[in-house]
Parts: C-alpha cells; sequence; structure tokens
C-alpha cells in the first residue's frame, strides 16, 4: 500500500513538473506575439509614398534573421521606390494555416500587389484564385508556387542555384589552380550533397561539377566524375578515372543527417590525394567541419590544406569561414528578393512587363563578411 | 520467475547458447572491424577510430535506455525525435534565455523523463499498445521541437566559448590530438545498468513483467509502477543521448531525428535483448549498438554507396531478429 501511495505520489509530482514545463512556455508563446505585433506596427511606421502603391508582404517566418534580412530589402524599396509596403508572417515557417490567415487578411485589405514567400505550395492556391478574381497581382519570392491559378502570380524571384554552386566551384578552382597545374598525379575534389532528389540541391550540386569541369578544361585537364549514380549519370561527358587529371567524388548520405555527411565527408578528406571539398547546403557544409573536429585536416593554404567551402550560414559556419577553417561559402539573398519583389510589384502596376528573376547566390570569406551588402543575409 | 535463463537453468545448451549470443556479437563486431581495416587504408587511422565512438554515444545511450521498454515487451519509438527535442530546449534555454550550461543540461533531461512519464502512463495505466502510444509521443516531441526552436538550427555553445565545457565530457584535445574519453563514460553506465537489471527490484520486475505480466502482478508486484519506470529510463536515457548528440555536433537542426530510435532498437536487439520481452543483456546492447556503428561508419569507406549501405544493414538486422525468432521457438 505504502507502495503504491508512493507511486502516485512520484507520478503526480512528474505529471506537476510536465504541467509546470508546458505551462511556462505557453508564457513565452505570447512574448514572441507581442515582438512580432510590434517589428510589425514597424514596418507599418513608414507609410506615405510618392506614387502611392500599397503593397502587402507575407513572409514565411517573422522570427528568423534570415527573414529579417528579406524585410530589410523590403524597405529599401521602398524608400527607393516611394511605395509603402505592409510585411506579416507567421511566427514558424510550419505555421501553415496562420500564414494562409494571413494572406487572406491581405487580400481583403485590396493592396496593389501581393509579394509572397509561401510555406507550402499547394496550401495558398485557394487563397491565390481570390487575388486573380480581385485582380491583385502577386509576385512569389524565395519559392514559388508551381501550380498556382493560370494568370495569378506574375513573376517569381528565387535563387539560381545552378549558379550559386558554380561560385563555390570558381573560389575552389581559383584557389588550387597552381596545385592542380604542378600535380604529378591525379588529384581529387569531393563534394557532399544531402540528398539526390530535392531540385535545389542537385541543381547547386550539378552547377559545382559543371562549372569545375568548364574551369579544368579550359586548363587542358580531364575531369572524371565519380560516386553517387544519380549525378554522376547527369553529367554530359564523364571521362574515365584512370586517365583523368581531376577526380571529382561526390558522395550522397544514405540519410539527410549531419553525422552520415560527416562519414563520407571524412571518406573523402582521409584520402590523400584530396586537395578540396564542398558541401552544398547547411547540413552537409556542416558534416564536413564535423568531420574535420577529428581530422584536422581544412585550412586556407592549398599546399598544406584540403580547402573547403561551404553553403548558407548559420553559426557554425560563419565561425569556420571567420577562422579560415572554410575558404568561403555561398549565401542565397533574401535582402535581394526582398527588394526585387516590390521593384517587380512596381512595375507590374506602372503597366510594364515583368518576368521571373532568378537572383545569385553571393560568395562570403573572412574579408568580405561584414560588407553591407553581404552582411544581413548571414543568419544565425 | 524473473529471468528465463532461471528456468531453464537445468538445460546447460540454452545457458552455453545464451551466453553465446553475446559472444557471437562481439565476435561479430570484431570481425567487421578486421574486414573494414583489411578493405581501406584509410579506416585503419587513429581519426576514423575517434569519429565511429563519437557518433556512437547518442545510439549507445538510448540502446541502454529503450532495452527496458523492449524488456517489458513493449517499444519506445519517441527517443529518436525526443532526442532532437530535448536537446532543442535545452539550447535554447541557453542561448536564447542565458541559463547557465548545467541547467540546461538538466533541462534536457528532466523534459526527457517527463516524456517518459507520458509514455510509461500511456501504455501501464491506459492500455495504450506501446507502438501506438510511443508513435503518436515522437510526432508530438517532433513538433514540439520545431515551435521552440522556430524552425531553426540551435547550436550549443562552441568547446571554445563560455558554457562549452559540456563537450569536454565526451572529448578532449591534447597536443592536437582528440581523446574520446566519452567511452568511458559509455562503460561505466553499462556496469552501472547491467547491475540494475540483474541485481535490483527494478531490472528483474522489468524482465518479470515482460516474461508474464498476469503472473507478476498476481506475485504482488506493483505492476503498474515499475512498467511506468521502464519507460521513464528509457526517457531519462534519451535525455543523457540529447547532451551527448549537443556535445558532438555543432547545430540540432528540428525536424530531424527521426530514424534514430530505429538504430538505437535495432542495436539493442542485435545485442540479445528479446523484442517479446523478458530477456535482455546491456552489454550486449552496447556490443549490437557497435555492429550498427560500423557498419554506418565503414560502409561508405570501403566505397559502397548510399542504397547498398541501407540493404546491407536491413540484411544484418533481418537476420539478428531470425537469432532471436530461433531462440524463442526453441525455448518453446
Amino acid at each position: 500500500m505504502k507502495k503504491k501511495v508512493l507511486a502516485v505520489l512520484l507520478c503526480g509530482c512528474m505529471a506537476a513538473g510536465l504541467i509546470a514545463g508546458c505551462g511556462s512556455k505557453k508564457d513565452e508563446a505570447p512574448k514572441e506575439d507581442t515582438k512580432t505585433a510590434d517589428e510589425g506596427s514597424d514596418a507599418e511606421g513608414d507609410k506615405g509614398g510618392e506614387n502611392g502603391y500599397h503593397f502587402e508582404v507575407v513572409v514565411k517566418s517573422f522570427q528568423s534573421s534570415y527573414w529579417q534580412a528579406a524585410v530589410k530589402g523590403i524597405e529599401q524599396a521602398e524608400e527607393e521606390l516611394g511605395v509603402t509596403a505592409d510585411t506579416t508572417g507567421p511566427n514558424n515557417e510550419s505555421d501553415i494555416a496562420d500564414q494562409v490567415q494571413m494572406l487572406t487578411s491581405a487580400i481583403g485589405k485590396s493592396p496593389d500587389g501581393i509579394a509572397l514567400a509561401a510555406c507550402d505550395q499547394n496550401s495558398v492556391l485557394e487563397a491565390l484564385q481570390t487575388a486573380l478574381d480581385k485582380k491583385i497581382p502577386v509576385v512569389c519570392f524565395d519559392s514559388g508556387v508551381p501550380d498556382a491559378p493560370e494568370g495569378s502570380v506574375y513573376a517569381t524571384v528565387v535563387t539560381n542555384n545552378g549558379q550559386a554552386g558554380s561560385i563555390a566551384a570558381e573560389k575552389i578552382y581559383e584557389s588550387v589552380k597552381d596545385k592542380i597545374a604542378k600535380a604529378d598525379k591525379p588529384v581529387r575534389v569531393g563534394e557532399v550533397n544531402q540528398d539526390a532528389t530535392s531540385a535545389n540541391i542537385t541543381e547547386r550540386g550539378m552547377g559545382f561539377v559543371n562549372k569545375f569541369i568548364e574551369l579544368a578544361e579550359a586548363d587542358g585537364k580531364k575531369v572524371a566524375v565519380v560516386g553517387n549514380d544519380y549525378y554522376v549519370g547527369k553529367v554530359e561527358k564523364n571521362n574515365d578515372e584512370k586517365s583523368a587529371d581531376i577526380i571529382i567524388e561526390i558522395a550522397v548520405p544514405a540519410q539527410t543527417t549531419v553525422e552520415l555527411c560527416a562519414t563520407e565527408a571524412s571518406n573523402i578528406m582521409n584520402k590523400d590525394d584530396t586537395i578540396a571539398i564542398f558541401g552544398s547546403n547547411q547540413v552537409s557544409a556542416e558534416g564536413v567541419l564535423t568531420a574535420n573536429q577529428n581530422l584536422n585536416v581544412l585550412g586556407s593554404d592549398p599546399e598544406k590544406n584540403i580547402i573547403a567551402a561551404g553553403f548558407d550560414a548559420g553559426s557554425t559556419i560563419k565561425a569556420a569561414v571567420a577562422d579560415g577553417t572554410l575558404l568561403g561559402a555561398v549565401t542565397q539573398s533574401p535582402l535581394m528578393q526582398g527588394k526585387l519583389s516590390i521593384e517587380t510589384l512596381t512595375k507590374i502596376c506602372n503597366g510594364e512587363e515583368v518576368e521571373d528573376i532568378e537572383t545569385e547566390g553571393y560568395w562570403y570569406d573572412s574579408t568580405n563578411m561584414d560588407d553591407p551588402q553581404i552582411s544581413p543575409n548571414l543568419y544565425d | 520467475m524473473a529471468n528465463k535463463k532461471m528456468k531453464t537453468a537445468g538445460q546447460k545448451s540454452i545457458i552455453d547458447r545464451m551466453g553465446g549470443q553475446k559472444v557471437i556479437v562481439i565476435l561479430v563486431v570484431i570481425i567487421l572491424f578486421i574486414f573494414f581495416c583489411a578493405l581501406s587504408p584509410n579506416f585503419r587511422k587513429y581519426t576514423t577510430f575517434v569519429s565511429i565512438l563519437d557518433y556512437s554515444y547518442y545510439i549507445s545511450l538510448m540502446a541502454i535506455g529503450v532495452a527496458f521498454p523492449l524488456m517489458t515487451a513493449g517499444v519506445d519509438l519517441s527517443i529518436g525525435t525526443g532526442l532532437v527535442c530535448y536537446s532543442l530546449v535545452g539550447g535554447w534555454l541557453i542561448v536564447f534565455q542565458g541559463w547557465p550550461t548545467w541547467a540546461g543540461i538538466l533541462a534536457s533531461i528532466v523534459f526527457g523523463m517527463a516524456m517518459g512519464v507520458v509514455n510509461g502512463c500511456l501504455v501501464a495505466l491506459m492500455d495504450l499498445p506501446p507502438f501506438l502510444a510511443t508513435l503518436c509521443t515522437s510526432m508530438i516531441t517532433r513538433g514540439l521541437g520545431s515551435i521552440i526552436s522556430g524552425g531553426f538550427g540551435i547550436s550549443w555553445p562552441a568547446a571554445a566559448a563560455e558554457g562549452g565545457w559540456f563537450r569536454n565530457i565526451f572529448k578532449i584535445q591534447r597536443n592536437g590530438l582528440n581523446i574520446p574519453i566519452g567511452f568511458l563514460w559509455i562503460i561505466l553506465i553499462v556496469i552501472i545498468m547491467s547491475f540494475v537489471l540483474n541485481h535490483t527490484k527494478i531490472g528483474r520486475y522489468t524482465l518479470a513483467i515482460g516474461s508474464n505480466k498476469e503472473a507478476t502482478k498476481l506475485s504482488g508486484v506493483n505492476v503498474k509502477f515499475y512498467h511506468i519506470l521502464a519507460y521513464v529510463i528509457s526517457g531519462f536515457f534519451a535525455g543523457l543521448a540529447a547532451i551527448s548528440y549537443s556535445a558532438i555536433f555543432a547545430t540540432v537542426q528540428p525536424g530531424s531525428g527521426a530514424g534514430f530510435e530505429l538504430e538505437a532498437i535495432g542495436g539493442a536487439i542485435i545485442g540479445g535483448v528479446s523484442m517479446s520481452g523478458g530477456f535482455g543483456s546491456i552489454s550486449g546492447t552496447l556490443a549490437g549498438v557497435f555492429v550498427i556503428c560500423l557498419l554506418k561508419t565503414g560502409l561508405p569507406f570501403i566505397g559502397l554507396t548510399a542504397n547498398w549501405q541501407q540493404i546491407i544493414t536491413g540484411l544484418v538486422l533481418i537476420a539478428a531478429v531470425l537469432v532471436d525468432i530461433l531462440k524463442r521457438k526453441s525455448e518453446n
């Protein structure tokens, strides 16, 4: 009996702890809500413009610094063009229903145009139809909405992933060019891609490979691509590994975890002939850095170290770029995308023809990280 | 009563085989190690060895914990996404709320245990099937983790930064050499939990519940309490695993973690924990985890691509479950 009482008490205590834990979290939530609202009203603050156009902008999430960068771009455009824009967005990129609601109420305000970064491609379709019926032009940025009702989305502004991948190839090639020229035996360049299924990652991965082949062939070198079948199959003119001067090895982990990316990366980084490696998104770049914790082979001197480049930001990658472990990384440009969306909307209102825009990826390294053009794009 | 091993103490061949399975698993670990060493010169390096240990801690801890629900003939599927959720909660408290590191660590572990209480109550008090109950809590923890982190990855303090001392629990650097001291902690935990399993009421009743719940209840044991406790132990170790994960990897990504639990459960089963309950070994579990870890690390090193890695890991798991089934058949 005693035991039973004890057990009940213990369970009670733990349950109370749980409830208390949940309670405190609930307390936090409204705080963030108010913060969001504050930021929203900040954006509303500077109203009134020359040509009087007013736009509504719905981003994926208001909390992260990535989207704050987009908001900065929108504000720049407001100043330059003399238009006004109200920006809203849910607390979280996964709050799909919230975003749809925000989009619907934005349409309800009958603005001159709407810029949308959709959390979910399918949930916004109905709202886009309403916008079409009310003849409100929509510009999508960051992510497109492929199945949008005909005529509702006037243009999309998204990153050109192929180009973004090719920048990393240019920078890495520049850094190891001399070493390749001097090498008396084949050298190896690694690439870790998180998966072989998503369009963004495969475009980036192939962008890197194709650019590297182009640069190497211009210098009279023969390149062979080995590794993951999907990527190797997409290479147009592949050479035999045995006769090649440069071997590009593409690794894709069995699952998209940092640890499996790290295992694949350390496999490549362990090889004696490896001179460089590229991680094509945040997870795989962090995998390269995790592998380096034990291997300690990355650095900025191509004679002694393996040269590495990453993609996107996050505090780990930023720290590695700052201390020279990574040669640099490619960042997408939420700031430019925000700005271009407003510019495109203004053009639409002025009756000009518009088309889809692909923004560039930007290279950043320890020298330009604090550059005002770059730093707003580097989220933590 | 508590242990099938005791029931069959008279039949020597079975005892041989029980001891035998642990020995077989350890042999498999050694053979795999030699196999990969022979085929890949890069696998033979000290750094690879450290990496394997680095990536094994969180699976080992989860496996030791989940062995307890497994031995009650249950399962805990919430530990994988739970690990990520507890780690995000701890990291969020440290990075964004300014909590000291030790408090964040404690919060992760307490959160893990609380989730264990929820699982235990669903299974033991409300009679939900363990598979279903913990599948649901695994979804809940995944969602919670994303909400708390706002959908973005969280980095616990880096080793050199203030509050980064916890990373040295698992790995210290001396003269540029990484020393994987985490393994000592794992061994210590295996010794403690083996003692708990074999020499305390907690362990014996856990096994008894797995062998025959009704009989255990009739003999006056507070079955509900010990059943819940098995899930609390699992949650506690998921919390510890969260700490080791945060210590080894720079960033914890919300939405990840699904699938970690299967590696831990797979390790426990390879190590001889019976899925039908009533039998298990903690040291065997650790050996089983190393079979999985060696496969995961070794297969890329011998040039096998992702698809082949999955096929081979799947085949090894089938073999391990078959051994469990054959064992039960011969007992009947």
